[in-house]
């Protein structure tokens, strides 16, 4: 199977996509004569002209509204944001708009559009262009919420939100765009909404998304089955909202015990309404407290070292899954 | 700074105690009102609670070990200093005969008090946070965070703050398998009984309509299995046989008619229904024996071999079976209560035994026991008296029965109530005189307030 890098994967996914479906079309900052900040569109403005690939002025409120009109005119606009961070001056046009048109003109109008780039904290980004958005999108009826952490995911998932007729707000990492992995030289794609048990066992779940996964709960599973004899289920939730309650419910059944990790701020983070939602449903099954590992509740340190602190990290993961499994 | 946990003191005449069972391992984190061993007196196994946070750096004697009053038993590293270190260091000083000697009780209290009046607003914002989503607590939280010192919790005499905690799955696993939740000991985080010590346990059976009593498991086909006696056991085994031994039993059985009692423990139920109180045939036999003991002091007395105590105030053992064993608590001044404060302190005094909660002067003291077999459906039955005691009345199961009255044959709530007694020390008819008293108290229970 070839191997790609995460942004080969997503540019495939466009460009399959865009060759299916005319009314496709890719506009961003720098996406198209800059071949993209993160050269993800690398080679999309020479292949598919400037009438599907464009450059934006740098107002995201005004882009993002841009696209909302041309996905309600009938298109299907890809608006890639070169940080999710910058999306915090066009909440009005996602939030109000994008969310409520379909509902507010009784199916009337529909929003098929994809709103994605890189989200959280990448490195040495500061307080500013560190922002998790997720959890602010993920509580909107009217969103979907996609966060892959693998290339094959990245691919198959941006093909099902393109086709999506409702916005979808597409989360990836600049961190991640150089990550490698296989994904099939046929066509593909995967269901929203559906998580991935990526590494099935015993002791305990843990559930977590997109970036910290590859950062550090892969790292953390392998060293608790080597190093404590703790058998990890592992879940990707690769989709935000709407969240995949069953599986977890499943595993949680089995396993009696969960513990989540993300990199959000804890209070009101991503992580409390999942939590919110397994206790919920699992509570009769749990054996323990659900632990919740997450960044500290500072602004994003500037400097390299104070950033990785506020992070989770593996030894973070592994004392609260220790913790849950009463060990 | 370390700090050590000393033996504590569970009872006014505790000297010494079993270390049962450590709750932690050396370099497992602790937290204030963690608990983290389970120590045993005489008869009562009890959790003990540590005020300290920090690591445990070295548990100072071995699981069965005896020790006394305060000397220690671990140490907790409660700084940043390596556990690794502070078990070197103890261990060392232990080694040394003499000189280094390991910090008194008092040292310890005096250490402790400061840092817990001086963070007595802690407990509330402690208990909060950890109310809601905790991330680990060596975890770094910038300016805001604070070391919360957690003040020793109170002692818990009413219900909210005594009461069980049980992780969600353990509870459904308990329901399910008809395991009384009370006589376990949890080994979860505080004392939490999770899933672990629930499937520990052999299922018990309940008083409401089991279909038959669970049976311990069975020792498979042409193998045997060997039981060493629990602490509790191997006490029964000498006293019992001791009693049986020593004192010449004589045995009086009487058949009392407790319509009487039926109809006005229907009506008193009623009455005492919001507060969820219902009063047992059981507790109408405690309170005639507590006045019928009134009017025999015979009965109300203890003999140790040459002279014979009376009491002018009843303390009536109540035989309670725990699994595998029987502790008899002891209720004091029952002569004073009414119905409804006998099954109050009943009830506590039984839950707490099975959860081998119960203190040593609760266990002491008795001038009478009754030991009742009401609820499994024993007709009739006979008991061996709980010395220095002289007496023990066995109560079986209220039952309808075909009686003669008049001509008549007519159908009664009836109930056998057989007397043991020591016959060194008290006669046939003193023994018949007093059950008859109890015979008439029980089918006349109005005589009771005269």
């Amino acid at each position: 199977m070839p191997i790609l890098q995460f942004r080969e994967a997503l540019r495939a996914a466009m460009t399959e996509e865009m060759e299916r479906d005319e009314n496709v079309f890719l506009m961003g900052e720098e996406v198209a004569q800059y071949n993209g900040a993160y050269k993800v569109s690398e080679g999309m403005l020479e292949k598919f002209g400037p009438r599907r690939v464009f450059d934006t002025p740098i107002s995201e409120a005004g882009f993002s509204g841009l696209g909302v009109g041309a996905a309600c005119c009938g298109l299907r606009p890809i608006i890639e944001f070169m940080s999710w961070s910058f999306t915090l001056v066009c909440l009005d046009q996602i939030v109000n708009n994008a969310a409520n048109v379909r509902y507010m003109s009784g199916g009337q109008f529909k929003v098929p559009v994809v709103f994605r780039g890189g989200n959280g904290i990448a490195h040495q980004l500061g307080a500013t262009h560190s922002h998790r958005m997720e959890s602010v999108f993920a509580r909107v009826p009217g969103l979907v919420v996609v966060a892959p952490s693998t290339p094959y995911d990245a691919k198959g998932l941006l093909k099902t939100s393109i086709r999506c007729d409702d916005p979808v707000i597409f989360l990836e990492s600049e961190k991640m765009l150089a990550e490698k992995g296989e994904v099939p030289a046929e066509e593909y794609t995967l269901p929203i909404g559906v998580a991935n048990v990526e590494r099935t066992g015993a002791d305990v779940t843990v559930v977590s998304y997109g970036r910290p996964l590859q950062r550090v709960v892969r790292p953390a599973v392998e060293h608790l089955h080597a190093d404590h004899g703790i058998d990890v289920e592992l879940i990707d939730l690769r989709t935000l909202r709407p969240l995949d309650v069953e599986t977890i419910a499943k595993s949680v059944a089995k396993t009696n015990r969960c513990v989540i990790v993300d990199e959000d701020w804890g209070y009101c983070g991503m992580g409390s309404g999942i939590l919110y939602k397994i206790q919920k449903r699992c509570f009769d099954d749990l054996d323990a407290p659900i632990e919740y590992v997450h960044s500290d509740e500072i602004p994003v340190p500037f400097s390299h070292n104070l950033e990785e602190a506020m992070l989770p990290s593996v030894d973070r993961i592994v004392s609260s899954v220790k913790e849950a499994c009463y060990r | 700074m370390s700090a050590d946990i000393t033996m504590p003191q569970l009872s006014d005449t505790m000297t010494e105690g079993t270390l049962v069972k450590w709750l932690k391992k050396e370099g497992d984190r602790i937290n204030s009102g963690d608990m983290i061993a389970e120590i045993e007196t005489d008869k009562a196994v009890m959790e003990m609670e540590v005020f300290d946070s920090g690591v445990v750096a070295a548990l100072m004697i071995a699981e069965g070990d005896k020790a006394g009053v305060g000397s220690v038993l671990a140490v907790i590293a409660t700084g940043s200093e390596n556990p690794v270190d502070v078990k070197k260091k103890v261990s060392a000083a232990k080694s040394q005969p003499a000189g280094a000697s390991p910090v008194s009780r008092e040292e310890v209290a005096a250490t402790r008090k400061p840092a817990a009046t001086a963070t007595s607003i802690a407990p509330n914002f402690a208990r909060a946070s950890t109310g809601e989503i905790r991330e680990p607590d060596n975890v770094g939280h910038g300016a805001t965070r604070q070391q919360a010192v957690a003040v020793p919790p109170l002692h818990h005499e009413g219900n909210g703050g005594d009461r069980l905690r049980v992780s969600p799955l353990a509870r459904r696993i308990a329901e399910q398998r008809n395991i009384d939740l009370q006589s376990l000991t949890g080994s979860g985080p505080g004392g939490r009984i999770v899933r672990q010590d629930v499937l520990n346990i052999q299922p018990a059976s309940r008083s409401a309509s089991p279909p038959l009593p669970t049976a311990p498991a069975p020792v498979g086909n042409g193998q045997t299995q060997v039981i060493p006696l629990t602490k509790m056991r191997s006490a029964i085994a000498k006293s019992l046989q001791a009693s049986k031994q020593n004192i010449p039993h004589f045995y009086e059985t009487i058949d009392v008619d407790v319509e009487d009692v039926v109809k006005l423990r229907v009506k008193l139920n009623e009455i005492l229904e919001p507060e969820k109180i219902r009063v047992s045939i059981g507790d109408f036999v405690s309170k005639a024996v507590a006045s019928a003991l009134l009017r025999h002091p015979a009965l109300n007395a203890t003999f140790n071999g040459s002279e014979v105590t009376r009491f002018g105030d009843v303390n009536l053992g109540i035989a309670v079976a725990v699994p595998d064993g029987l502790i008899v608590p002891v209720l004091r001044n029952i002569h004073l209560m009414g119905l409804k404060e006998i099954r109050q302190r009943s009830a506590d005094l039984v839950d707490r035994a099975r959860a081998q909660r119960l203190k040593q002067d609760e266990m002491t003291g008795g001038t009478f026991t009754v030991s009742n077999l009401g609820t499994y459906g024993i007709r009739e039955f006979s008991a061996i008296i709980n010395p220095p005691q002289v007496a023990i009345l066995a109560v079986a199961a209220a039952e309808k029965r075909a009686v003669v009255r008049g001509e008549q044959i007519v159908a009664r709530t009836m109930l056998s109530l057989t007397l043991s007694a020591d016959h060194r020390i008290v006669d046939g008819a003193t023994a018949a005189d007093f059950l008859k008293t109890l015979k008439i108290l029980l089918e006349q229970p109005g005589l009771m307030l005269v």
